[in-house]
């Protein structure tokens, strides 16, 4: 089967007038024709299949939207192509949309004042659904989450988890090929976050639907995805398995010792002691950032214990976390 | 059934006016104030002259054209302007584009359900009312076929107007002042605050000209005439088609346009 979403080389350019400062600044923008460009997303490429849940991560403004934007259909790529379900989304955005569902963490698409069930009742009328298959997706929402006392609660009155709920909910109604979820759990309490986790992951099993997530929560990402995709300033910078991700670094432990004295005082110390690794410090610990290929943590501990009094130490793994933050910091090498 | 998905919009348009009971309280409550305030404004126009009658039209035959535009704003006016600037604005309209519906008509059918109300709730009461309190004084005839025929094209030309208008605000950003200006030339150059009958000659001769009062002037020249020539009826509703026709696909080539340039560009 070919895949659900291809992306070759796609980059998009905006123009950006470059404003000038001041009141004369702005009066002399009204006719400026000074642009510059900026290049939003550089040169992309990834393949998705039916059925993957895809965790599409990078820091603020590294040109997910854009992308996601692109795969919608709302922007048109400045170079390169996108198909969508065998579509071109920008030409055929009604026909796209027909096929996709969408969910910004911020926005809601459902009918404020009106309860869930007028929301539901109108998707089926505008997607087009049989009557057949609303009565069994409804089915199929009941068994995975409390929705009944939700759908006679106008949406206004909802919590923020109960609408972000809907949302989703709403956005999987036509049973559609692929739903993109921006920010999806932006703003959740602990047991609602993981609530969200369960119901998309349901709703992907069970419909074989394609999820594009785009988060922050690296909670999201480890319970939900099994391949990310990381772009920054545009690039992609990594597209594989998550597991191959936590190998790709996971030779790196951070080793946590606390001594006496002054902890950033001694560091200095530690540090011309290890001048191989990373070592920081805070309040109550040293960290020493161990590349395990270099040197053993036992190894590291023995030699530090022979010059320093170690009081008491700790010994992290490095999370998901850690690892996308190195390569925002440092990309891969 | 394609027809079947606009009209669950006019359905849920109904439900979801209904929700707001006291806004439509207060909206009769304004028209009231603003009926005293055009009472007693043109009392004292057609006190200060000498005649019964002034460009044709006696005190009554004013307010009841006052009186009915007045109606008629409230059932046609949908506000789509600042729907689609605060949507512009917020980036909901993300979302709108992404229905497999055109946005045009999607937008179009999420007002048609405060059209039926705001018929059957304020104009239809009103009519009513003015026809019972002046004794027949508005003809009941053909002339309601005409008229019903004749409201329809003009929802339609206001609705393009507004939406040319509201494409508008893909550019600029800001709503505040372009809507008002578009009312306030809408609302004089159709007809709608004072008749076109006053109207200096020159200026009734640009207006005829113009698109606007094709949604006022148009319906309630041929409701309050009784008996209109077929000349008449098929010159006024031939115009308003014509302007229907050309505004809508005016509407639709800006917005293909607008749109192309913010796919391309970015908003």
């Amino acid at each position: 089967m070919p895949p659900i979403i291809t992306i070759q080389n796609v980059t998009k350019e905006f123009k950006v007038l470059n404003r000038r400062e001041g009141l004369k600044g702005s009066l002399k923008d009204l006719f400026s024709r000074d642009y510059k460009i900026v290049r939003a997303v550089d040169n992309i490429s990834m393949n998705i299949e039916q059925g993957e849940i895809v965790g599409y991560l990078g820091p603020n403004g590294a040109g997910k939207s854009t992308t996601i934007k692109m795969m919608t259909g709302v922007l048109e790529p400045t170079s390169g192509e996108i198909l969508v379900g065998g579509n071109i989304p920008y030409k055929n955005r009604t026909k796209n949309a027909q096929e996709i569902g969408v969910v910004f963490g911020q926005r809601s698409q459902l009918w404020w004042a009106l309860p869930l069930i007028e929301s539901f009742k109108l998707l089926k009328d505008i997607y087009q659904i049989a009557d057949r298959e609303y009565e069994n997706m409804l089915e199929m929402y009941r068994s995975l989450a409390d929705i009944e006392p939700l759908l006679h609660k106008p949406v206004r009155q909802m919590s923020l988890g109960q609408r972000t709920l809907s949302d989703i909910l709403a956005a999987f109604l036509h049973n559609p090929k692929i739903v993109f979820l921006d920010e999806p759990t932006i703003g959740l309490d602990v047991s609602m976050k993981s609530k969200i986790r369960e119901l998309i992951h349901a709703l992907n099993k069970e419909k074989n639907t394609t999820v594009i997530l785009t988060t922050h929560d690296m909670g999201d990402v480890d319970a939900l995805c099994r391949r990310i995709v990381i772009i920054d300033k545009g690039k992609m910078l990594y597209d594989n398995d998550i597991e191959h991700l936590k190998g790709f670094f996971g030779s790196y432990r951070t080793l946590k010792i606390r001594v006496e004295g002054i902890l950033t005082e001694r560091a200095e110390e530690v540090k011309a002691q290890l001048p191989d690794f990373s070592v920081s410090a805070d309040e109550e610990w040293i960290s020493v950032l161990v590349d395990e290929e270099r040197a053993t943590v036992m190894e590291v501990l023995n030699q530090l214990r022979s010059s320093f009094d170690i009081r008491d130490m700790q010994l992290e793994e490095i999370s998901t976390e850690d690892v996308i933050k190195k390569i925002y910091e440092e990309g891969v090498e | 059934m394609k027809l079947k998905k606009y009209l669950s919009l006019t359905r849920i348009g109904i439900i979801e006016s209904r929700q707001f009971r006291l806004a439509t309280v207060i909206m009769v409550i304004g028209n009231l104030l603003y009926l005293i305030v055009v009472y007693f404004l043109w009392k004292s126009i057609y006190a200060s002259v000498e005649t019964d009658v002034v460009n044709g039209m006696t005190f009554t035959d004013t307010l009841i054209y006052l009186v009915l535009a007045t109606a008629l704003f409230n059932f046609m006016e949908m506000y789509a302007v600042w729907e689609m600037g605060r949507n512009i604005q917020s980036g909901k309209i993300v979302l709108d584009l992404l229905k497999p519906i055109e946005y045009r008509r999607y937008l179009f059918w999420s007002y048609s359900g405060s059209f039926v109300t705001q018929f059957f709730f304020t104009f239809l009461p009103t009519f009513i009312v003015v026809s019972v309190v002046t004794h027949g004084a508005v003809p009941l005839g053909i002339n309601l076929l005409y008229f019903a025929v004749s409201v329809i094209l003009a929802v339609l030309i206001n609705y393009s107007i507004d939406f040319i208008v509201g494409t508008i605000c893909l550019y600029t950003e800001s709503i505040w002042g372009i809507n008002i200006m578009k009312q306030v030339i809408v609302l004089l150059l159709s007809g709608a605050t004072v008749p076109i009958a006053f109207f200096p000659e020159p200026l009734k001769t640009v207006v005829y000209y113009l698109p606007f009062q094709s949604i006022y002037n148009a319906p309630l020249t041929l409701l309050l005439d009784g008996s209109p020539t077929l000349e008449t009826v098929v010159t006024t509703l031939g115009t308003q088609l014509l302007w229907c026709v050309g505004m809508t696909l005016l509407g639709k080539l800006f917005w293909k346009f607008s749109l192309r340039q913010i796919t391309v560009n970015g908003g």
